[in-house]
């Protein structure tokens, strides 16, 4: 199984939309509020050098924003 | 063939896309996402019938209630990328290479965010330079950013900032604000917020990230630099309308002109409706409606050629 990180915020919509990809293809991820977590937040910035979210990582690759098409390669293999 | 195909998912696009299939119109709607340009919005408040929803929470109500229809319109997740005219109606071209031919077309495309179209916008897009308050604005926590845009969402970028931003300069163009007076006296009461008019931007500095800005103090004629890491663009929008270039009959901001009482424009099989349109008011409720126009012209326009056998201006 991969391991999928997503670095959000809570009023992000995009983050809530990749959320939503995972959990109807039944994908488990880890999530991490960049909002109140500093640690985070610099995890986030130094993998993705990006000062925005959505940023999500499936096994090292990192993905900034949501796009769906790109996602369903790297995480179902489609 | 289609008789119709849809392009958008915002509250016009599926009010129409419910309205075609409801009337069983043999249909498709290509859209890459629901909810148009609400879907970033915290809170929605005007949508009538509900008296709060999320631009999320809205967005899927959307898809809901047109997959309720789903036998009877052929929904495309996918990006119309160019409208061509056939012998007999026209070819939808998208993304995924998909090509739909169809009778006649209707454009709900909506519009998307204006860039300032200056130096380090595109190259620090995402590193520090922000298209989307809502979503990045926690980022900036006990830091310096500057809001482009005296409107309402330049102001609301500001709200966004408020908890979060140690110091937020709000750049305007001109010497007024144009958004809402509630909002504009609570972002005047707070300390942290400098408010710039006569403002124009005209460089993004920085290497890695965003580490300041530039402008021009119209007023005095001279330029300024201002030290900061987030550059907020709440500078309006563009239509969404690329894909029907030459095609079709555009005013002066690139809007399609549609005719206010058929939402026709100027090519016959084609309307348009909603922000893509030159509809005076932006509003999801006018887009809907708008939309649902349109339907009923196309409807009118299709039982017409199959009575008469060809449509006949």
């Amino acid at each position: 199984m991969k391991n999928i990180i997503i670095y959000s915020t809570p009023t992000c919509v995009y983050c809530k939309m990749a959320k939503d990809f995972f959990q109807k293809n039944n994908i488990q991820y880890k999530e991490f509020n960049v909002a109140e977590d500093e640690k985070a937040r610099e995890d986030m910035i130094n993998k993705s050098h990006q000062l925005g979210v959505p940023v999500i990582d499936v096994d090292g690759e990192i993905f900034v924003g949501f796009n769906r098409s790109e996602l369903e390669k790297a995480v179902l293999g489609k | 063939m289609y008789d119709v195909v849809i392009i958008g998912g915002g509250p016009a696009g599926v009010a129409a896309g419910v309205y075609v299939a409801r009337k069983k119109m043999k249909s498709a709607l290509v859209a890459d996402s629901f909810g148009g340009q609400s879907l970033v919005s915290a809170d929605v408040q005007n949508w009538v019938g509900t008296k709060s929803v999320s631009g999320f929470e809205l967005g899927k109500m959307l898809e809901e209630h047109l997959r309720a229809y789903e036998s009877d319109i052929d929904i495309k997740i996918d990006l119309a990328v160019k409208v061509e005219k056939k012998k007999d109606g026209f070819a939808v071209t998208t993304k995924s290479g998909e090509t739909l031919e169809t009778k006649t077309v209707l454009i709900l495309t909506g519009s998307s965010r204006r860039k300032l179209n200056v130096p380090g916008e595109k190259e620090l897009d995402g590193k520090g330079v922000v298209y989307c308050s809502t979503c990045d604005a926690p980022l900036f926590h006990k830091k310096t950013a500057a809001v482009i845009g005296g409107g309402n969402a330049g102001l609301e970028a500001v709200l966004d900032l408020l908890p979060y931003a140690t110091k937020i300069y709000l750049l305007e163009y001109s010497d007024a604000l144009k958004g809402d007076a509630v909002t504009q006296e609570k972002i005047r009461a707070d300390k942290k917020v400098t408010i710039i008019f006569k403002a124009k931007t005209t460089k993004i500095l920085g290497d890695k990230f965003v580490t300041g800005l530039q402008y021009e103090d119209m007023n005095a004629g001279k330029t300024v630099e201002l030290k900061l890491e987030g550059v907020f663009v709440e500078i309006g929008a563009i239509p969404n309308a690329d894909f029907v270039k030459g095609l079709v009959g555009f005013n002066k901001f690139g809007e399609i002109i549609a005719d206010p009482k058929t939402q026709q424009t100027s090519q016959p099989g084609i309307w348009a409706a909603g922000d893509v349109s030159d509809v005076l008011y932006k509003q999801n409720n006018i887009s809907a409606g708008d939309a649902i126009k349109a339907v009923l012209n196309i409807s009118d326009f299709i039982n017409k050629e199959s009575s008469t056998g060809g449509y006949t201006k």
